[in-house]
Parts: structure tokens; C-alpha cells; sequence
């Protein structure tokens, strides 16, 4: 019996060590991608942004240990005048790359297997476009049947072993002069050892599974709905360079970054009355919103008492001037008409909602991040204080034709950006606290220097739970 | 009797009743925690339906989303930034009431009261009743339109239709306004315009707790019908008969604050401070905080105040009071003969003669002109209780055919309610243009309900010169309009401009044009001029004029003579809900009556007896929360029973306000004795004649937090046969260092021996020192260093006690209101207490309030025994809790030595409620929601704070969403942080300020100031048991006068 139970531990300990090993992978290549290198290097690999297109940069530098350096902190290999650092250096100063001090050297062989694979295969991120609980993990086909093929191969060994054991304890039985127990492979699975082994695995995976998608829930990373009016970042922000916080002042203000409110988008829409992409569509949604009269050029007396009547009138005369000014038309022909008409249901579909049973008043837009009512979070602090730029968290907007959710907005995606982030000690607020002190506590706590030598938002209290939770 | 630290909290703790020491041993009383009526024993069976349950409900939830919505305004107003809060400047004006106050707003909804400084009036602090008024907008019993009343209801009229039927009837007959007192100018002025129109109008008013006799005194005797400025940090030595200056009498929040101001101990006064003997019946706010009370029997007030009349002015008195009474009252009139010209005598008497002796008394010690001033006299009370009874004889002969009620109650709150409910039945028309469908307005025919005083436009004008705005800070809620506004449209005034969007905001602007602007020099343009002062909420023009008296002599044999009977009720007004204004909201209803510490209810204060040697026991041997009746002028009221230190010999009292049977969330509690009351001289007078029973039954809801939450407190133990702790019971373990010394929570002293206290003080650090550097823990001094670190300072010496700051917690933290049932299971969730402590003489001891909130230790007990680390430090000196992580276990509860933690035993504020939950939070009586389910009352929650669900503990967080905010200010101004960026809610709420927040690592913050200023006296409490709080407090002194208790 006790070899029986030595060989259980040793097929456990087997299963247990296989499934615990996790060498270089694409999947932790792509989640450190998306954290630390996606603000500033192109998702493609192909395009240049801030940084340069990473696709082919093993072979570009051609050397491994300086490559991994560089990733580490580019400052110093520069500094030490590595032909190719300087080179970079020289290509793109004065725009730094962060230093990502704390990346093992497996992490950065999975970012590389990662790179390489988008720029090889291509991407082939989807979007939804209703909420869904996470992302499906894309597990790569080769290292399942990796996993599945061990799994089985193991299993097949604990069962010889079983087998095995029944065997020595009839030659031993019969040594002793006893009579020979014949089990079939049937009892053996049926054994008491082998059920609770069942239990007990199950139990595991499907604990870790409940756990791992319960931390998923209410979270809705790339989420990215149909939103009332066609608005493109990509033509604002992207295209026109129209700074993000003109529209969304308060995040300079306040926690909130608030979608602006329609006079904001009539500062320059009082001139600008059609839309390059759509034309008359989606900008009439606006003047029909807060009562903006396109044709003369100024705003309705009275318009909250408006009839809907009144309001088609106006707007539909103003999409069949445009439409016929277009066409060189006097008057509308059919294709005009349906054109009018479409416009028209779309201006209504847009505005009319259960909650505002008027087409005058607010564009009621799909909140596309959302934050649990016990977080915190606050724009203002970020912005000013922190001087993180909008594309840390919310990504490329000026890339995006609809806008969707490029982070997690998961705790542990907070977290990790204060474990990270320096603090800005120029602020006159930190006057009295000493970095040098933590620095040289967190050497004394055996920190690496490299991690000692900065003071990030963790140090001064960034991770404690009522910087956020209250 | 158990008496060795000479501290206790009640009768119950001095008896060691088994009883007592239960509830104290207990946090929760857990066996009462859920209802075990049957249906939550829970079985297996239960169990798995409910996990089953659980499951299927996350699968369901884990499937989809719910799609949000993000609505933006269509033309965003300039000054609302979405997620900031906006401040106006306003009043909070109720009757007499007054608080200058700043409002807070989130995207146009008020949701919390703070103080105005820069009015001399209020002086930046606020009451418990204005920080609670926020509440009472959101009130979903206040009357939602015009109309006219049937049954208790209104059906609605549009108001063109109301308005044309109103003026139809007002055409004829003599008309009466009633109201309670207007200390609104363009209120005043407004009605001047209607009784322009309608010349048989008259206006009576009078005030729920009377004070005619002293504006009737005042007339005959100086000429002026109105209350003089009582300036008590002036005085330095005060002698109050019967008011209650601090609580509820005429303007308490600006006479705590001069109070206080002469209250402080300090270096730079060395040890000086005012002395204030209080002369009463029972033991007010006010009383409680005497350096010496004489006990008197009501009916024997009017002798007393004779007799010190005599003895200060040599004239002539009366006779008839008790011995031990005549011979403090020798030792006061020496004291105040020794401070001529700072001595100041207030009474509430509401006896004409009595008030007039009051006067000569201050009269002949140089009081007036000096500490009482009649040159910016208060408006805070005008009524009169003559006019009101010639008014129900009006009433009564059909002579008056129309009755405007406003911003008055008669049928509940005036003394022999049923005469005026018979009267005012015999009145054609009757108009109510209260809010809520109180008693009167039951009456009333027709309903024009006004305003909130948060959607109102107005003035005030609390003391002569001293004028305040009150603006809106939320356009009305329901279809309500005015009574102002009313009032001129019904005198179809010339002065009311229909076509402008807010009629009445023009008729004020233009009164304070004409009026206010010519008494500056300051601004050349009236607009100029109204907006500062609509900015900065005030404007005052301070007068000086002095007056001579009239030479009228008060007459001897008018005063009340005392009575033969054996026992005297006085009534009382309360702190919280006044004489029922403000029983209808749920926060003031929650907030323990500072003395008695009930809530929900009035309960009779009976005295306790002491054998003379080792025991104390409830009179009759009653015990709290049993039924009485108490039989006065043949009627029988009900009573539920609270003994109580401090009342004289023969005396019970009561509360008035209570016993509500209409308009909101105050009915079905406690009993109404206003019709208890009798007039005497033409004078209400608020004490009787009465005969008690014995026990007839008991309250089994009875809420009394006096027992929960206790610290420190020694009892012998049951099973031990010994002296222990029964906090270390509670514990379960024994021999740690700190728990078997003497804990030290307060430590009074008088100030005649400070310096001996200053040495017991001083010896008590060092030892502590020594017992806390015995510590295994590492040092953690030099990350607190760095930075910021939090900390607060009380000053019990100018702490009264009156619960504002409790309120203000309400307020700011989303505390739910739990409701009276729940605080009787010790379920009461309130951050922060004041706990009450007596010390002294049994029969006539002294009071240290002592608010108590998480005293935030840098070494936790809490911290440690978290499962889940739910609670851990912060490196600015929080004891964080996150309730997302928290998952119930109590422990740091059981751990805390300041019992400072509560838990959601229910679901109380419905923030994520099941049908099961439902029943058992609080209801409005009559209501099938819960109180919170309601969206309207949702609307008072601070969005800055979660909102907690059942199953998480929660414990004051140093306001950590204004520490926040403050650091964020500070960043944006590249600065370090300074005490006005982060100022805690109580803080500003206290109007003595009593209580100061702030960052103990920056040398000259007002906290280290105030700290240091203290020296030794300043301490912590529990302070030898190393775990290193963030709250300073100070040793409590008494100017206590010896001679007078010897």
C-alpha cells in the first residue's frame, strides 16, 4: 500500500510540475505587448508611431544580449555606444523609451515570439460589439495538444502503475500464502485512490477556472458599440489634431473626463455644417439635438417647444438643400427623397430614446468604460499630476474610427502601472517626501538597484486600497 | 458600589447590573441579530437553496452587461463641472432657527450642509438641524402640488385655479395669518403688501417653545420686544436659569461658539476660563456642561430666581426655596457680584415678573450694555402667546373667516392643542402653506404648499443688521410655489413681476436694493452690491446703540409660587426635532438625545435613588424602557422610562416633539405632550403638576445607545467572583499589559487643581512611554515622517455635545439610518458617537462628552487580525477599510479597543437588496418601500462615497475622499498641502471648534498648534496600550465653584 501511495505522489507531482512550467509564449508576449510597449509601438508591427515598427527587430539587431538590454533600459546602452542604440537614438531623440527594468528574460523572449508572430501571420484581433465577459483566450492549437498529449500519456502511466501495484501485492499475497486478488481494470478505476484523484483534479481545475473567469467579469476589454451619432476620433483627434481635452475639458478638472456637451461641438459645427464622411447624416443629429438652424446660420427661439413636425420641416430642407445643391438640382428626384427621408429616421432614431421621448435634448451615448461604483478613479490626477498621456489607457483613439475599450480597466492593470510609474517629484506637493530615503529602504528591502534607483507610485502609497476603494 | 475611578456612563454601570454588563460585554448582541422568528433557522435544506440559488444568479449575471448609458448636457452650464462639487452660499432658516451656511452641490443637487464663516451670526459652525436639512428636501412625504385637502389629501389644482378661488375668498371677512417666527425681511415685506391689500389681515405668530414673557419684559422694561445680543465670551461667569443656551434656546450655535471661546485652556490664558453655574430641573445639554447645577423643582424656578434677585439687588424677593438651593445660590450672586460688568443671567422662564427680575439682576451687574446688548438685538423669537389666545377667541365667536397657516403646526405643537383644533374648525377657509401634511394642514381646506428652504429664494435677518440670503441651490422638486410668492399673488401686488422666470428672486432683489444697499458705502451699484452679498452669503451693518432702562420694578407676587405636589414633569425641547419641527426627519430621529441618549421617541427621565451606601436604583424600580403612566390634569399619557442623573428631588421631564400622528417619518413615536401644557398669566408654561404609576408595561424596542459600544469599563465578572475588564471578557483572553491597568478614556479635573491634574497628566505619559517602548513591533516613525500623516485633535473642554458633528458624518459618509428596532440590537451604524460620561457626586455629578470615532493607531489590534487584509495602514496614517475585500468576520470589530467598527448586519441602505432583506430594514411607518429604496431619497448620497452593502464592516475613514480631493488641490497648485485643503466633515461642522483635522507633519498646521498648546493635558486614549492613535483629546476641566458642592 505505501508504494501504492508513493507512486500517487509521484504521478501528482509529475502532472503538478508539467503543468507549472510555462517557458517563452505568445500569449505573455501579447499581455506584456498590450501593457507596457502598445501605447508607443504600432499593433501591426508594421507602422511606425511614437516608436518604431518592432516587426523583424531580432534580426535587425541581430544580437540578442543587446537587444534584451536595450529593452531594459535604453538610456544605458546608449550611454555604453552601442553602434545601433546610438543609431536609434539618433533616428527618433529626443522622445526616451521607458526603461522596463523589471521584465525577466522570458518575458522578453515571449514579447519577441509575439512580435514576430503578428508581423509574420498578421493580427487577427475581433472586436465585438456587445459587452462580453473578457477575452477568449486564443490558446494556440500546438501547445494544447501538447498539454493534452501529456495529460493522457500520464494518465496511461498512473494506470500501468495501479495495474503494477495490484500485481506486486498478489505476488506478495501469494508469498505469503494468501489467496490472489483478481482485479480488473474496471475496479481499478473504481478504487477509492483513483475517485479521489478524480475529485481532487477536478476540484483544482475547475476552482481555478471559476476564479479566473470570475475575475473577468463586468469587464468588457475591446468593447466597442454602436454609438448614435458616427463620430470619428479618428478624423478629430487623428486627422485634424484637435487636442483631446478641448472637447474633454473636465478631465483636466475633475475624475471625470465627460463627453462633451453639444454646444461644445457647435463651437466649430456652427461653421462646419457638413461632414466629409457623411455629409449631412450625423451633423444634423447635432443641430437637431440643441436646435441649430443650418440654414440660417443661427439658433431656434423657443425650440424646446418645438413640434416634431417643425423640426422635420426644418432639417429635412436643409438635407434636401444640400442634397441638391450637391447634384446641381432645383428640386429633389427620387433617390433625393429617400435620401431625405433615411437621413431623417436616422436623426430621429438617434435622438429619441425612452428616457428623452423628444428629439430636442441630450445625445444619450453608449458608455463604453465603466467602472465599478467601489472604484475610484480620478482624470485629474492622472492628467495633471501624473502627466500620463490619453493613449496609456485608452489607446490610439486618434487611430480609431469607432472608439472601443483598449484596456481591461482590471484591477491588477492598475496596479501594475503604479508599480511602474515614477513619480513626478517635481510637484511642489512632494516637497516633503524623501526619495532618498525610500530608495535607499528599498535597497535595504533587497531590491535590485536598478528597481531602487526610481521611486514609483507603489513607494509613496499608490497600491494601498484607499487611494481608490472608499 | 464599583466607584474607583469615579468615570461612569450610567446607573446600571455603577450597580454592576449583570444586565448591564451583558449589553457592555456585547458589541452586537449577537443572539438578537437576525430575527429568529422561525423562518432563518437555518437547515441544510436552506443552505443549499440558497447556494443553489447563489450560483444560478452569478451564471446569470456573468452573461451579459447591462449597456450604460452616458448623457452629456445639450449646452453645458459654465460653472457645473461634471464630479465637482459647487458651493452656495445660503441660510438654513427654520422659524427662529438660523445657520449661515455654505451648500454643497453635485451636477445641481444638494446633497451637504457646511458652515458660512464669514457670518458674526453662526460663525461657521452649523447644528445638527441644518446639517439634517438636506435630508428633508428629499422627503417623500412633502406635499407635491396645489390643491385643495380632503381627508388628509391633496387633490391637485393648478395653481391659476387655486390662486382665483383663494382670492375669491379672501375678498370678504377678516383674515389671519399664522406663522411661527419670520426673521425674513422680504418675507415681512411681502406681507406687508397682502395686508395692503386685504386691511382686515392680521399676522399672529408664535413660537413652538414660547418666549413671550422675555420679549414682554424687555418691552416694559427697555422698549425694545425682542431678545438682546448675549455675548457669553464676554462674560466670565454665567448663570442660566432653565436655559438651555447651548441645545435649544434662542440661538445655540451662535451662543456656543462665544461659550467656547471662554472655554478653552491654554497657555497664552493661563489657565483661565468662564464660570457657569446652571439652576434647572432636570439635566440639559446646557447643564450638562455647568462647572455647578442647582437642582430645582420647576415651580420652584420663579423663588429661586427671586432669591438671587434679592441677593443682588437687595430688593425684596420671595420666599419658598428649598435650603440647599438658598445656599448655592449665596455662593453665585458672590461670584457674580465679583464680576460686575462681566457677569451675564439668562433664564427661559416664561413668567413675565421672572424675567423682568432677570433683568434687574443683570441690570445691577453691569450686565447691560456690557455682556447684553440691545443695539443688534435677535429677531430669533417673536411670538406671542397672548395674540394666540385672543386669536382661538376670534377663531371661536365666527369672527374670523380665513386662516392662512404658514410655517406653523398650532394643531400639534401649541399648548392645549384640542381648543385651537375646535376654534380653528369653526373658520371658513383655511390655507395651509406648510410642506408636509402635518397636523394643521389635516385641517386646512385648501393646500399651497412652498418651498424647501434649499429651492428657495429669501433672507434673513437673524439678528438686527446682520442680514443673510438664502438662495437655491436645486430648482423645486414638485409643483410647489413660495408661501411668499402666495402671498403676493393673492394681494395681486404691483411689486410682483409675473413675466419674470422667478417672480419672487426680483421682489427680494429689489427689497434688498431698497433697503439693504442704501446702509453701505462700499459698492456705488446696487447690482454690484447684491452680488457680493449673494456671494458671500452675508452682509452685516453692526449697531451700537445702548439702552437706558424704563424704570419699570417687576411685581413681586406675580412669580410662579411653588407647588405642593409631590412629583413635577417639566417638558423640555430637544435638541434634535425641537418641539417637532423636525421630527420628520429620519437622521434627527436617529441622533441620540445628547443627555439620555435614546432615539426614536421621547422617554420620561426619572431619577435614580441611592440607598446612601452601595446601591443606585431606578425610582420605583423601574428600569429603563418600562412603561409608565403619568397622569396630568386627569389626562393619562403612556410613557416609556429613562432613569437619569441630575433631576432635582420630585421631578420627571420629557421631551417635547414627539408623538407625531401626521406628515412623515416621525409618527407612530414616543407621545405628544404638548396638550399636557397650561398657560398661566397668559404664558405657556412647561412643567405640571403629575402623578406616575408603576411599571404598566415596556417598551421592547426601546433605544438607548448609552450601553453599546463601551470601553474600558471594570465590572465584576459574573463567573470570576473578581474585579476585570469587560472589554478583556469581550476578548476572551487575559494578561495583556494594557487591558488590566486603569484605562484611561477621560480624565477630568477642575481648574483650581490643574496643576496637580497638569502633574497626574504628565506622569500618565511617561508610564505609557515606558509600557509602549516594551514593543516587539518594528519602528514605522520614519515613513510617517515622510509625506503627509493625518491626525485629529478634540478639545473636550469646548466640546458641548450637541451632535452636529454626528449629523455632518450622516451626511457626508452615506451612513444608513437603521431605524429604532435595529439600535436596539445595538445595530446603530453611526462613524462616530459621543459617548457621555458622568464623574462626581451621585446625586448631582458632572458630565465629559467624548466623540469618538476610529482613532486611526499606527499599530492597529484591527489591522492584525484581518483574514483577508481588508483593513491594512496607509503611509499617510489611515487605517484603511475597503469593503470589496471585507467579508464579514467581525474580528477587527471584536478587536478594536474603541469599539469605533459597525457592521451591515442588514441591507440597510437596499444597495443590493433581495426580497428577503426587504422587510426587516427601515420603513417609514405606512411606507411598503424601504427608505432608501426610494430614488428621491437616494439623492442625498454623496457620490464621492460608496455606498456599503449587508455584510461588510465600516468605521470612520477620516473622510478620505476630502483628503483626496484636498491632495489633488494642493498638486494642482504645485504646493504642499494646507489645512483648509482637508477639513473633516465634523470638523466643519462643529460650531465650537472643538474639533481639528489635519497633518500632524507640518509644524504649524492648527492641529500641531492646538495640540501643543494643551502640553500635557493632551492625550490619547488607551494611551498605554501602545497601539498608537491618531486622535488627540484633551483632559476635560471644570471651573467648578467647591464651595458650592461642599
Amino acid at each position: 500500500m505505501l508504494l501504492k501511495r508513493i507512486s500517487w505522489v509521484f504521478a501528482l507531482f509529475m502532472v503538478a510540475s508539467v503543468a507549472l512550467y510555462a517557458g517563452p509564449t505568445k500569449e505573455a508576449g501579447k499581455e506584456l505587448f498590450t501593457a507596457n510597449c502598445a501605447s508607443c509601438h504600432a499593433k501591426n508591427m508594421k507602422d511606425k508611431l511614437t516608436g518604431p515598427a518592432l516587426g523583424g527587430s531580432q534580426a535587425r539587431w541581430g544580437d540578442d544580449k543587446a537587444l534584451y538590454a536595450w529593452i531594459r533600459n535604453s538610456q544605458a546602452l546608449i550611454a555604453s555606444g552601442h553602434p545601433r542604440a546610438v543609431e536609434l537614438w539618433n533616428q527618433y531623440k529626443p522622445v526616451l523609451m521607458n526603461s522596463f527594468t523589471s521584465l525577466k528574460d522570458d518575458d522578453i523572449a515571449s514579447l519577441l515570439l509575439y512580435i514576430e508572430d503578428v508581423y509574420v501571420n498578421g493580427s487577427g484581433t475581433t472586436k465585438p460589439t456587445t459587452p462580453v465577459e473578457g477575452e477568449t483566450k486564443e490558446e494556440s492549437d500546438s501547445s494544447m495538444w501538447i498539454f493534452g498529449g501529456l495529460a493522457i500519456l500520464l494518465a496511461l502511466l498512473a494506470f500501468a502503475l495501479m495495474r503494477i501495484i495490484d500485481h506486486l501485492g498478489n505476488v506478495s499475497r501469494t508469498a505469503a500464502g494468501e489467496a490472489a486478488v483478481e482485479r480488473s481494470w474496471v475496479h481499478t478505476l473504481a478504487s477509492k485512490g483513483f475517485v479521489a484523484f478524480l475529485v481532487f483534479a477536478s476540484t483544482l481545475i475547475l476552482g481555478y477556472k471559476t476564479v479566473d473567469n470570475a475575475t473577468q467579469m463586468g469587464r468588457s476589454q475591446n468593447y466597442e458599440p454602436d454609438q448614435p451619432i458616427k463620430f470619428s476620433h479618428k478624423l478629430h483627434a487623428g486627422l485634424n489634431k484637435i487636442e483631446c481635452q478641448y472637447c474633454h475639458d473636465s478631465a483636466r478638472r475633475s475624475k471625470h473626463s465627460s463627453i462633451p456637451g453639444t454646444n461644445t461641438c457647435m463651437n466649430c459645427h456652427s461653421a462646419v455644417k457638413k461632414g466629409s464622411q457623411h455629409g449631412t447624416a450625423e451633423l444634423t443629429k447635432i443641430f437637431a439635438s440643441i436646435g441649430f438652424d443650418p440654414i440660417a446660420g443661427k439658433y431656434v427661439d423657443g425650440y424646446e417647444n418645438w413640434s416634431d413636425a417643425q423640426i422635420e420641416d426644418l432639417y429635412k430642407k436643409w438635407i434636401g438643400q444640400e442634397y441638391m445643391s450637391e447634384k446641381s438640382l432645383t428640386a429633389l428626384d427620387e433617390a433625393g427623397k429617400d435620401l431625405v427621408q433615411n437621413q431623417w429616421d436616422g436623426i430621429v432614431a438617434a435622438l429619441k430614446n425612452d428616457s428623452n421621448g423628444k428629439i430636442q435634448g441630450p445625445i444619450e451615448w453608449t458608455r463604453i468604460h465603466n467602472l465599478p461604483d467601489h472604484a475610484y478613479f480620478n482624470h485629474a490626477q492622472h492628467v495633471n499630476i501624473g502627466q500620463i498621456a490619453c493613449q496609456k489607457c485608452h489607446g490610439p483613439v486618434q487611430e480609431m474610427e469607432v472608439v472601443y475599450q483598449y484596456s481591461s480597466l482590471g484591477m491588477g492593470w492598475c496596479i501594475n502601472c503604479h508599480r511602474e510609474t515614477e513619480v513626478k517629484f517635481g510637484n511642489g506637493f512632494y516637497k516633503n517626501y524623501k526619495s532618498d530615503y525610500i530608495k535607499a529602504h528599498k535597497k535595504a528591502l533587497g531590491k535590485t538597484d536598478a528597481e531602487a534607483e526610481k521611486v514609483v507610485v507603489e513607494d509613496i502609497g499608490g497600491l494601498e486600497c484607499q487611494k481608490c476603494h472608499y | 458600589m464599583h466607584h474607583d475611578n469615579g468615570i461612569w456612563v450610567s446607573s446600571d454601570d455603577l450597580n454592576r447590573e449583570e444586565s448591564f454588563l451583558q449589553s457592555a460585554e456585547k458589541e452586537f448582541s449577537v443572539e438578537n441579530s437576525i430575527e429568529t422568528n422561525g423562518q432563518w433557522e437555518a437547515s441544510r435544506r436552506d443552505f443549499l437553496k440558497i447556494l443553489g440559488f447563489g450560483i444560478g444568479a452569478a451564471t446569470l449575471a456573468a452573461c451579459e452587461t447591462p449597456v450604460k448609458k452616458a448623457i452629456p448636457y445639450v449646452s453645458k452650464p459654465d460653472e457645473i463641472v461634471p464630479g465637482v462639487a459647487n458651493y452656495f452660499a445660503s441660510s438654513i432658516v427654520e422659524g427662529g432657527d438660523f445657520c449661515a451656511v455654505l451648500v454643497k452641490t453635485r451636477e445641481g443637487r444638494p446633497i451637504k450642509i457646511e458652515g458660512n464663516s464669514l457670518s458674526s451670526v453662526s460663525g461657521g459652525g452649523t447644528s445638527a438641524r441644518a446639517q439634517a436639512s438636506v435630508l428633508s428636501l428629499y422627503d417623500t412625504k412633502r406635499i407635491k402640488s396645489a390643491g385643495t385637502i380632503e381627508n388628509g389629501t391633496v387633490s391637485e389644482k393648478s395653481w391659476s385655479d387655486l390662486d382665483n378661488t383663494i382670492k375669491a375668498k379672501l375678498a370678504a371677512g377678516n383674515v389671519r395669518i399664522l406663522t411661527g417666527t419670520i426673521i425674513s425681511p422680504s418675507a415681512k415685506a411681502a406681507i406687508a403688501e397682502f395686508v395692503a391689500k386685504y386691511p382686515n389681515t392680521q399676522v399672529v405668530s408664535y413660537d413652538p417653545v414660547s418666549a413671550s414673557a422675555l420679549l414682554d419684559a424687555n418691552q416694559t422694561m427697555y422698549g425694545v420686544r425682542a431678545v438682546p445680543h448675549y455675548n457669553f465670551a464676554a462674560a466670565d461667569v454665567i448663570v442660566s436659569f432653565g436655559a438651555d443656551f447651548l441645545g435649544t434656546w434662542i440661538s445655540p450655535v451662535e451662543y456656543a461658539k462665544g461659550y467656547a471661546e471662554n472655554r478653552r485652556i491654554s497657555k497664552a490664558k493661563g489657565g483661565k476660563m468662564s464660570r457657569h453655574y446652571q439652576i434647572e430641573s432636570y439635566m440639559s445639554l446646557t447643564g450638562s456642561n455647568a462647572d455647578n447645577r442647582i437642582a430645582v423643582k420647576p415651580s420652584e424656578m420663579g423663588v429661586a430666581i427671586a432669591y438671587l434677585y434679592t441677593k443682588v439687588t437687595g430688593q425684596a424677593g420671595a420666599s419658598g426655596l428649598n435650603e440647599k438651593a438658598q445656599k448655592g445660590l449665596d455662593k453665585v450672586a458672590e461670584d457674580l457680584r465679583n464680576a460686575r460688568g462681566k457677569a451675564l443671567v439668562v433664564s427661559a422662564s416664561n413668567n413675565l415678573a421672572e424675567q423682568m427680575m432677570v433683568n434687574k439682576i443683570n441690570e445691577a451687574l453691569g450686565s447691560l450694555n456690557t455682556t447684553i446688548t440691545f443695539g443688534n438685538y435677535s429677531n430669533q423669537r417673536q411670538g406671542d402667546d397672548k395674540a394666540f389666545a385672543a386669536l382661538v377667541n376670534e377663531m371661536n365667536s365666527g369672527a374670523v373667516s380665513t386662516v392662512i397657516v404658514w410655517g406653523a403646526n398650532p394643531a400639534y405643537d401649541r399648548p392645549g392643542t384640542e381648543s385651537f383644533k375646535a376654534a380653528f374648525a369653526k373658520v371658513g377657509t383655511r390655507i395651509s402653506c406648510n410642506g408636509v401634511m402635518d397636523e394643521t394642514t389635516t385641517l386646512c381646506n385648501y393646500s399651497a404648499p412652498t418651498h424647501h428652504n434649499l429651492e428657495s429664494w429669501g433672507d434673513a435677518e437673524p439678528r438686527k443688521g446682520y442680514y443673510s440670503l438664502v438662495q437655491p441651490t436645486i430648482a423645486p422638486l414638485f409643483k410647489t410655489r413660495q408661501a411668499e410668492h402666495s402671498l403676493l399673488e393673492w394681494a395681486d401686488s404691483a411689486k410682483l413681476n409675473r413675466q419674470a422666470e422667478q417672480p419672487y428672486y426680483e421682489f427680494v432683489k429689489a427689497n434688498w436694493q431698497a433697503n439693504m444697499f442704501p446702509q453701505q458705502s462700499k459698492f456705488n451699484t446696487p447690482q454690484a452690491f447684491w452680488d457680493i452679498s449673494l456671494h458671500d452669503g452675508v452682509f452685516e451693518v453692526p449697531a451700537t446703540a445702548t439702552v437706558g432702562g424704563l424704570g419699570a420694578t417687576p411685581d413681586v407676587n406675580a412669580i410662579t409660587k411653588p407647588s405642593g405636589s409631590e412629583i413635577e414633569i417639566a417638558f423640555y425641547e430637544t435638541v434634535n426635532i425641537g418641539n417637532g419641527q423636525y421630527a420628520h426627519n429620519p437622521w434627527l430621529q436617529e441622533m441620540p438625545d445628547p443627555v439620555n441618549r435614546t432615539v426614536w421617541g421621547n422617554t420620561l427621565s426619572i431619577p435614580n435613588e441611592w440607598d446612601g451606601i452601595n446601591r443606585i436604583s431606578g425610582w420605583k424600580d423601574l428600569v429603563d424602557g418600562d412603561n409608565v403612566e403619568v397622569e396630568i390634569n386627569g389626562q393619562k399619557y403612556t410613557c416609556t422610562v429613562t432613569r437619569s442623573f441630575g433631576l432635582a428631588p420630585g421631578t420627571v421631564a420629557i421631551g417635547l416633539g414627539q408623538g407625531r400622528t401626521s406628515g412623515g417619518c416621525g409618527v407612530g413615536y414616543g407621545v405628544n405632550l404638548n396638550p399636557a401644557i397650561k398657560a398661566e398669566g397668559g404664558y405657556a408654561q412647561y412643567f405640571a403638576a403629575a402623578t406616575v404609576s408603576g411599571k404598566v408595561g415596556e417598551d421592547k424596542a426601546y433605544a438607548c445607545v448609552q450601553h453599546h459600544h463601551t470601553m474600558g469599563v471594570k465590572a465584576m465578572g459574573v463567573e470570576e467572583g473578581k474585579q476585570i475588564n469587560v472589554d478583556e471578557k469581550a476578548l476572551g483572553w487575559k494578561g495583556f499589559q494594557g487591558s488590566l491597568t486603569n484605562r484611561s478614556i477621560i480624565f477630568p479635573g477642575s481648574l483650581k487643581e490643574i496643576s496637580s491634574l497638569t502633574e497626574k497628566m504628565t506622569e500618565f505619559h511617561h508610564e505609557a512611554e515606558h509600557l509602549n517602548s516594551q514593543t516587539l513591533y518594528p519602528e514605522t516613525d520614519s515613513w510617517f515622517g515622510m509625506g503627509v500623516k493625518w491626525e485629529m485633535f478634540v478639545d473636550l473642554n469646548a466640546c458641548i455635545g450637541c451632535g452636529a458633528c454626528q449629523v455632518a458624518c450622516v451626511a457626508e459618509n452615506n451612513v444608513p439610518v437603521v431605524g429604532k428596532k435595529e439600535v436596539n440590537r445595538h445595530h446603530e451604524m453611526t462613524w462616530l458617537r459621543i459617548d457621555r460620561y458622568f464623574y462626581g457626586n451621585f446625586e448631582n455629578p458632572k458630565v465629559v462628552y467624548q466623540p469618538m470615532m476610529c482613532q486611526h493607531c499606527d499599530n492597529a489590534p484591527c489591522e492584525n487580525v484581518c483574514p483577508v487584509a481588508a483593513t491594512p495602514h496607509s503611509m499617510e496614517g489611515l487605517n484603511q477599510m475597503a469593503y470589496n475585500r471585507c467579508i464579514g468576520t467581525r474580528y477587527c470589530a471584536n478587536n478594536c479597543p474603541y469599539k469605533v467598527r459597525r457592521f451591515n448586519w442588514l441591507d440597510y441602505t437596499t444597495a443590493d437588496l433581495w426580497g428577503a432583506n426587504e422587510e426587516r430594514v427601515f420603513h417609514v411607518e405606512g411606507d411598503d418601500k424601504p427608505f432608501y429604496a426610494d430614488n428621491l431619497v437616494r439623492m442625498v448620497l454623496n457620490p464621492d462615497v460608496t455606498v456599503r452593502s449587508r455584510g461588510v464592516i465600516e468605521k470612520c475613514s477620516f473622510c478620505v475622499q476630502r483628503i483626496q480631493e484636498g491632495k489633488l488641490a494642493a498638486k494642482n497648485e504645485n504646493r504642499e498641502v494646507a489645512d483648509n485643503d482637508v477639513r473633516s466633515a465634523c470638523q466643519t461642522a462643529c460650531p465650537t471648534n472643538a474639533i481639528v483635522f489635519g497633518n500632524a507633519n507640518n509644524p504649524n498646521s492648527e492641529l500641531n498648534k492646538r495640540r501643543n498648546n494643551s502640553g500635557p493635558l493632551a492625550y490619547q486614549v488607551l494611551e498605554e496600550i501602545n497601539v498608537r492613535p491618531g486622535v488627540h483629546y484633551t483632559a476635560k476641566v471644570h471651573n467648578t465653584n467647591e464651595a458650592l458642592d461642599a
